[in-house]
């Protein structure tokens, strides 16, 4: 997971460069982490590198990961986690998607000769970590 | 960066950005802990889902002898991931 330190270094470029909010950097690094991981966990033939892009739009974050030469993978359609289970019925992983659903405004998927792109897009103004859609 | 510190008075102390390239360094400190404790987020800045499943997985031994995790002094972020996250159903958090 070493090249993880590479993407959380970009993150913090943009952070600079676009004098984000600590809650909106925090949102992006778990944003990004978390699909990151699991890119790399379910794409484990793929000896290719995975693309990561974030782009300033308006007030939003625009994140794009992309994945080459891999079998198709959507996490948009990962079933839902249960949140409300007692500890001795908790799964010990599967949060991450979970948690990025919460955070994100809009996260599509797109397959197309063997790449795999998601992109999510996330408000910068929130008061939170959360979505807009999430703020009460 | 990230430290973790195991005192003797069952204090845990985490220092730093816990995600998944410092995950093992966070489960090789916790695995060891075997009675109820108090983990210290004070000068944690981060956390993923990876060193999420660390706590829940330690909650889950410890509660097989009716040991438990408590949780202080979360900073807002981490507070409101652990709220949507279901874990102040699981962990008293203070």
């Amino acid at each position: 997971m070493g090249s993880l330190n590479s993407v959380f270094e970009y993150i913090d470029e943009f952070m600079l460069l676009n004098r984000l909010n600590h809650s909106a950097t925090y949102a992006l690094r778990f944003i990004v982490e978390e699909l990151f991981t699991n890119l790399v966990k379910y794409n484990r033939g793929s000896q290719n590198e995975i693309a990561v892009s974030l782009e300033k739009v308006g007030d939003s974050a625009v994140v794009q990961l992309t994945d080459f030469d891999v079998d198709e993978f959507d996490l948009t359609k990962l079933p839902e986690v249960s949140v409300d289970e007692p500890l001795r019925r908790r799964p010990v992983g599967g949060l991450g998607v979970h948690l990025v659903r919460k955070m994100v405004d809009e996260m599509r998927y797109e397959y197309s000769n063997r790449v795999s792109k998601i992109m999510v897009t996330k408000n910068l103004k929130s008061s939170g970590v959360q979505g807009h859609s999430q703020e009460q | 960066m990230f430290r973790v510190t195991v005192k003797s008075n069952n204090e845990i102390e985490l220092v730093g950005r816990l995600d998944a390239s410092q995950v093992a360094v966070a489960r090789e400190a916790l695995d060891r802990v075997d009675r109820s404790s108090t983990i210290d987020f004070r000068g944690l800045e981060y956390i993923s889902s990876a060193g999420m499943g660390v706590l829940i997985m330690t909650q889950k031994r410890l509660s097989e002898s009716d040991q438990k995790l408590t949780l202080v002094n979360l900073n807002s972020h981490i507070r409101d991931i652990f709220r949507y996250a279901g874990f102040d159903r699981v962990f008293e958090i203070r």
